[in-house]
Parts: structure tokens; C-alpha cells; sequence
């Protein structure tokens, strides 16, 4: 059964990045990635950071020696840079480690999260 | 909680400047970075964490910011300032710079820091290339008690343990101050190149080795030269080097002054158990064990811990250990003296000191 949050304004995420709101006694975030939104747990499981202000970004990817853009999309820790895949929440590069991540959306200029 | 490791930045270069003498003053102004030696293996991303607020100033240029990221929430209650980027005027190619840059950031660490929160305390910088300069600035600076230990960096000409460095660990001892010897500058400017085996390649690699390496080097220089020995009131504090490998080290030196005693008789003892009482080492960054932690705290029991354990967040930097995290992290019997009481016996009566 949904149950959706008000967690914030959309143009507070379009200027940010991100909202970040305290529900049911945890802090979540919606992050932009892509043209979607995507709630997230605002704890890395690495160290804790607060991993809803890291950036949404390509990761980079490559053979030895190259280096390359890929069209995969990741979370980005803003204290150690641990990838998370915004989709699944599975840390890209440690199988151990996997953030909670919800479904969100933006209704008339309000983001919303289902916890 | 006291935090060994905070770097101040320099939000504004003019204000380190109005402390260097007027006839420098302009060489440093023309100089990119102060004429500090750039890195060579820069970080991809960020040096600093991403999520503090900078206006345009580097995270962490005031004691506002320092206060509200980190000493308030975390109740910390000393914090030591080890500079970011003076530190690295010991790998200057001319020591005359280095000594006017570094007496300037002392300065700048005292009217800039030290008068503005009476929980921060400072870390004297010196151009260790000149080592009897060094202990001069050791002796000035020194005289104020908010200063309670000095920094070298961990990039070096050789390692520490050299008896000429002997003049700079010789004002700190008189003066009662810890020696903290913090990784960085490997490889640049006139520092021997990290890692062991000629320069490395990338960030990961000198993140990785060079302060690992250059902080065992040190460790070792130090015991196997006898500066403890020569020195037996001195202290040392390891910054950001590591600490996993310690235990490995320490062994492997134990069983070498066994069998090779002879080439330093001066030493009548096992070099870990002058390491046990002479060492301390700060916890950041605290390796990530994939699920060993039990493995790894019982490793560095071996090597003394929680005893020669000191908490550091190394804020602001990107690979930063956040004192709530680690709070839960070490094992609840080690919290209160790698986070407090190993800190405060280390520097002692300077902690609590103010100047008159």
C-alpha cells in the first residue's frame, strides 16, 4: 500500500539537487537522476554521510588505460565518493552495502515520497 | 573528545600574508600556492568533502564554519589545528621561504584561530629542510601554550630518525611538545618520491601508499636511530598514515633488532616496546575492514591499542571519519580513551593551558 510524504518543493530540488525531510523517524531524500526522481535513505551505509547531497553523475568507466563516460547513472557519497546505484540502492563497489531507496514524484510543485 | 587532526583553510591568502615579513611579502604574492610544491597526483574529484557550505571560501576557512560542521555537534572539546598547506614549507627548495612562510602561518594560526574559540588549539609549523631554523621557530612559537605539538610533514629529504633532524625534536622535547609527523607531500617539491619504488602514477596510488609508506619510514627511523633513547621525554603522534599495518611493522622490526642488533647496539630493547611508550598514532582513516573489525582491533591490540590510539576526523578533507560514526564504531571499551584520555595525556598540561 503506498504512503506517500510530502518531503519538499520541486523547485528546491531543481535549484539543489536534492530534498531532504525527516519521515516516520528517518531522513530521506529525493534526488533528480536523470529526468526521474528517486527517494533515498539520507545515510550512506559506508560512514553515514548524508548521501542525498552527494551528485548524480555518470560513472566513469573504462579498460586499462582509457577511461570512459558511462550512460549508467550514480549516487555519489559527498564525504567518501562511495557509488550508489540510485535504481537498486546496491553500492556499485561493494556487494555488502545497499541504501534504502523509495519511489518518489513530483504533484503539483511538491515532491513526494512513498515510504 | 579531543580531535588531533582539523585542517584550517585559507579563505583569504592576504591574511596569511599581513604575517610575513615586508620583504617577502611580494615573492609570496607572485607565487601560485605560496610557492608551495604542487601536488603532483591530485585528487578526481575533491579534496574536500562535498556537503559543506563555502560561499566561494574553501570549506573550513573560519572558525564559524569549523564550530557549526564539526566542534559543536561532535562536543568536541580540544581541537588541534594542523596546517593544510604550510606544512608542506618544509619541501620548499629555499629554506628562507619556508621559515618566513611558516612563522607566518604560526601567527596567522594564533590571531586567526586560537584567540576566536578557546577549544582549538595550534600546530607549529617549521621548515624542517633547515633544521636548526626549525627549532628556532619550534622555540618561538612555542612560548605560546595553545601551541601543543609540532607538525612535519611526511614527505622529507630522508626520514626523521637522521640526526639532523635531531635539532627540531630536541626544542620540542624541552619545550614538553609532541612531534606529530602528518602524511602528505610525499614526493613533492624536494621530498623523496612516495611509495618505495620510484613515482607513482595516480591519486589512488599515492593516497595508498605514500602516507603509509612515509609514515612507516619514519616509525622506523625514529626507533632504529635511537632518537628515544637520545630523547626520553619525547612523544611522537602519527597523522593519517594508517594503522592497520602496524602491527605487521612492528613485527617484522622485532625480529630484525633481534637478529641484526649489531648495527644498532644503542638499541637494549624491543624497538615496539619504545614504540608502545614513545608512539601514538591517530585513528583516521581508519581502514574499512569489509566485516573484520574484530580482526583488526585484536591485530592492533598487539600493537598496544587502545593505548597508542588518538581520535582525528581529519575534517574537512574528503576522507574525513566522523566522531558520531566512530563513536559506535570502536569497541566500547577503547571509546573513551582513543577518543579522550590518550589525547590528553599526550599533550598534557598544555591542553588546559591559556596565556596569561
Amino acid at each position: 500500500m503506498s504512503d506517500w510524504h510530502d518531503v519538499g518543493s520541486l523547485a528546491d530540488l531543481e535549484r539543489d539537487g536534492h530534498v531532504v525531510a525527516r519521515v516516520e523517524g528517518r531522513e530521506v531524500g529525493v534526488v533528480a537522476v536523470g529526468g526521474d526522481l528517486r527517494g533515498v535513505r539520507n545515510r550512506c551505509p559506508h560512514h553515514g554521510g548524508p548521501l542525498c547531497l552527494g551528485t548524480v553523475e555518470r560513472r566513469v568507466t573504462g579498460r586499462p588505460g582509457g577511461y570512459d563516460l558511462a550512460d549508467e547513472l550514480v549516487l555519489r557519497c559527498p564525504w567518501h565518493g562511495w557509488e550508489f546505484d540510485p535504481l537498486t540502492g546496491a553500492c556499485l563497489d561493494d556487494s555488502a552495502l545497499r541504501v534504502a531507496v523509495y519511489p518518489a514524484k513530483a504533484v503539483d510543485g511538491r515532491v513526494l515520497i512513498d515510504i | 573528545m579531543i580531535d588531533c587532526d582539523i585542517h584550517p583553510q585559507i579563505g583569504d591568502p592576504e591574511e596569511l600574508l599581513a604575517h610575513v615579513e615586508t620583504g617577502q611579502r611580494d615573492w609570496f604574492r607572485g607565487q601560485p600556492y605560496f610557492g608551495l610544491p604542487g601536488y603532483s597526483w591530485s585528487h578526481p574529484s575533491s579534496w574536500y568533502r562535498k556537503d559543506l557550505a563555502a560561499d566561494g571560501r574553501p570549506p573550513g576557512a573560519d572558525v564559524e564554519a569549523v564550530q557549526r560542521e564539526l566542534l559543536d555537534p561532535s562536543g568536541t572539546a580540544a581541537g588541534v589545528l594542523n596546517a593544510d598547506d604550510a606544512v608542506l614549507a618544509s619541501l620548499m627548495p629555499s629554506p628562507y621561504r619556508a621559515a618566513a612562510l611558516a612563522r607566518a602561518h604560526n601567527d596567522w594560526i594564533r590571531e586567526r584561530w586560537l584567540e576566536r574559540d578557546a577549544r582549538l588549539r595550534g600546530a607549529i609549523v617549521c621548515p624542517a629542510q633547515d633544521p636548526e631554523e626549525a627549532a628556532r621557530e619550534v622555540r618561538r612559537a612555542g612560548e605560546d601554550p595553545r601551541f601543543v605539538h609540532v607538525v612535519l610533514c611526511g614527505g622529507s629529504e630522508r626520514p626523521y630518525g637522521e640526526p639532523r633532524y635531531l635539532p627540531i625534536f630536541e626544542a620540542a622535547a624541552e619545550l614538553g611538545l609532541p612531534v606529530a609527523i602528518h602524511s602528505g607531500g610525499e614526493g613533492m617539491g624536494i621530498a623523496a618520491p612516495p611509495g618505495g619504488a620510484g613515482p607513482v602514477t595516480f591519486y589512488i596510488e599515492w593516497h595508498t601508499l605514500g602516507s603509509a609508506c612515509s609514515t612507516m619510514a619514519h616509525l622506523v627511523s625514529l626507533l632504529v636511530h635511537g632518537t628515544f633513547e637520545r630523547l626520553p621525554s619525547l612523544k611522537v603522534l602519527l597523522i593519517e598514515g594508517g594503522i592497520a599495518w602496524l602491527p605487521g611493522i612492528l613485527w617484522r622490526l622485532d625480529t630484525n633488532w633481534r637478529a641484526l642488533r649489531s648495527d644498532t647496539p644503542w638499541l637494549d630493547r624491543k624497538p615496539s616496546e619504545v614504540a608502545r611508550e614513545h608512539v601514538r598514532f591517530s585513528t583516521q582513516p581508519l581502514e574499512h575492514t569489509d566485516g573484520h573489525d574484530e580482526l583488526l582491533w585484536e591485530m592492533l591490540e598487539a600493537a598496544g591499542a587502545p593505548d597508542v590510539l588518538c581520535f582525528a576526523s581529519d575534517y574537512p578533507h574528503w576522507d574525513f571519519d566522523d566522531p558520531a560514526f566512530m563513536l559506535k564504531r570502536l569497541p566500547e571499551a577503547w571509546r573513551e580513551r582513543v577518543l579522550h584520555e590518550n589525547a590528553a595525556a599526550l599533550y598534557g598540561e598544555r591542553l588546559g593551558l591559556v596565556p596569561a
